[in-house]
């Protein structure tokens, strides 16, 4: 009896800080407020000029955020037309160069001898800088085309098909060969050609770390794109835009382009955290 | 019991030597010579170390003798492998995390091309069997280990395997849920017929479920005995309570050579 009575006591001292720390859907919902009372509490400096005085700048370098938004309500159509120029870079960049890993990477499964050096160099490419890129695909792209907008596209495009290649190669080599223990005895029970091996066993093993190297190249894609627009021969893309405006000092509307890359960045994101969520629910 | 039968697996001096890091030659398993008869359960007991497992997979061809042979059938492992007559439940199950319970249990019938409707029904029948039919639809991670096991089972049944090759297949799951898996297995091999190879380190285990133990000792790994099970068939749990059980794990156990085993 005495036992009961003590435990009742041990049940009741749970401060009411623990219950709310144990209850699912509030784990579910801090995840998402913490952020975003962190992100309030920078508007708030910032828009307060507090980050203004922490960084010794002015509202001139670093413009208010009504300022930022009302630009960026004035010039939307302009940042439309850069938001899709450097869109398609970063899309068809990261489209062409995912393949194009992924192939790599079953080649290299295939035939691993052969193979091996290929994914290392394509691992030394990824290594050289974008801004030691862009210029060296801008000369070789020069007449691919009379149009100076499309072979600047083109040549924006090999850059991020490089970076998002290597990515996708590395990571998808290793979803091809780290298979559980005894899944490549149990396919040679069954006698199994080397393409349904393929097919049944190491391709969907792979799938979650494409989703891994997606992580990846997604922002890098976007971020390659911006900086690759720097160089590039023909002025369009939201980087360019952020480049031509701090040169002419028009902060503000470069803040406006700013903003718009970090919401192409988490547009994209979210889109891939949605794919994400359906390819991988049988994965578990 | 004892009616002339014909014999399903053959070794001859078969041997399986390894090179470690230095290079030195290491005897995993030396002069083996066995008969094992169509639908016989045999069990091959002994320590870590003994060459059970090298001794299975000589025979499933997923490891090369590098002396004596092998004859399952009349043929060489290779050939038996390529027509597709084993089955093999591995230590660990292995099944397909991206697959549902029965589209693993569907894989080897869809590899041997089998029909859709063909895959699916005796899919059916073999979760029947084993207890599963309820866990179709589940993803293996959503099973415990002993379902994940029984599916594992279900899987070396689908394409009726003459022979049917186990590697420690329970050593990993609670006492309980063993001895289900033990009168499962043993029922479902009397309704099959099939030549069950079974590797284990436990006596009482080799004992409850085969017609023979074969002992197998370490250093250099080899064949020291051989133990028939004259146990009453069918056998239930009791039957470990005999003293005749207990007579026979005593003889097994005595026939361990350098190396006792738990």
């Amino acid at each position: 009896m005495e036992y009961e009575v003590k435990l009742k006591k041990v049940g009741r001292k749970k401060t009411l800080r623990q219950r709310i720390k144990e209850n699912k859907s509030w784990q579910n919902l801090s995840t998402f407020i913490w952020p975003l009372v962190f992100g309030l509490i920078m508007i708030g400096l910032w828009q307060k000029e507090v980050l203004h005085s922490w960084f010794h700048t002015d509202t001139f370098t670093l413009p208010l955020l009504n300022k930022i938004g009302g630009i960026m309500g004035d010039i939307h159509e302009k940042l439309l037309e850069n938001t899709i120029s450097t869109v398609q870079v970063a899309f068809w960049g990261l489209l062409i160069g995912s393949l194009l890993g992924y192939l790599i990477a079953v080649f290299v499964a295939i035939f691993p001898k052969v193979g091996k050096g290929g994914l290392s160099v394509i691992g030394a490419f990824a290594s050289v800088p974008v801004v030691a890129m862009a210029p060296v695909f801008n000369n070789w792209t020069k007449d691919v085309s009379t149009d100076a907008g499309f072979r600047s596209m083109v040549s924006k495009i090999i850059v991020v098909t490089l970076i998002c290649a290597a990515d996708m190669g590395l990571n998808a080599y290793r979803g091809l060969t780290e298979i559980k223990p005894y899944s490549e005895d149990l396919m040679a029970i069954y006698a199994a050609p080397k393409r349904v091996t393929l097919w049944k066993l190491r391709l969907p093993n792979s799938v979650p770390y494409v989703f891994t190297a997606l992580k990846v190249s997604v922002p890098a894609s976007i971020m390659t794109a911006i900086v690759s627009e720097y160089f590039a021969e023909y002025i369009t893309g939201v980087g360019r835009q952020i480049r031509e405006n701090i040169v002419l000092a028009q902060y503000s509307t470069a803040w406006a382009y700013i903003a718009t890359a970090c919401l192409i960045g988490v547009v994209a994101y979210i889109i891939l955290m949605v794919l994400q969520s359906i390819c991988l629910k049988r994965y578990h | 019991m004892s009616e002339a039968r014909e014999v399903e697996i053959k070794t001859r001096n078969l041997g399986v030597t390894f090179q470690d890091n230095e290079g030195n030659d290491v005897a995993a398993l030396t002069g083996v010579n066995l008969e094992i008869m169509k639908g016989e359960f045999i069990a091959l007991l002994g320590p870590s170390g003994c060459g059970k497992t090298t001794l299975l997979r000589s025979i499933a061809d997923l490891q090369k003798p590098t002396e004596g042979d092998v004859h399952i059938q009349g043929m060489t492992p290779k050939e038996v492998r390529l027509q597709k007559k084993f089955g093999f439940v591995f230590q660990q199950p292995v099944l397909f995390d991206w697959r549902t319970v029965k589209k693993n249990v569907e894989l080897p019938m869809e590899i041997m091309g089998y029909s859709k409707g063909e895959r699916s029904d005796r899919a059916d029948e073999m979760l029947e069997m084993v207890g599963l039919k309820d866990f179709a639809k589940h993803y293996p991670k959503q099973l415990s280990g002993g379902m994940q096991q029984r599916a594992n089972i279900a899987r070396a049944f689908g394409l009726d395997p003459d022979i049917l090759l186990m590697d420690e297949p329970f050593s990993a799951l609670d006492e309980f849920t063993k001895e289900k898996l033990h009168e499962d297995l043993l029922r479902i091999w009397r309704a099959t017929n099939k030549t069950i190879l079974f590797v284990t380190h436990n006596i009482q285990e080799g004992v409850f479920l085969s017609d023979r133990v074969c002992v197998l000792s370490p250093h250099p790994g080899r064949l020291s005995a051989i133990v028939d099970i004259d146990l009453q068939r069918p056998r239930s749990l009791e039957v470990k309570e005999t003293a005749h059980f207990n007579e026979l794990v005593a003889k097994v156990r005595g026939s361990f050579e350098g190396g006792s085993v738990s």
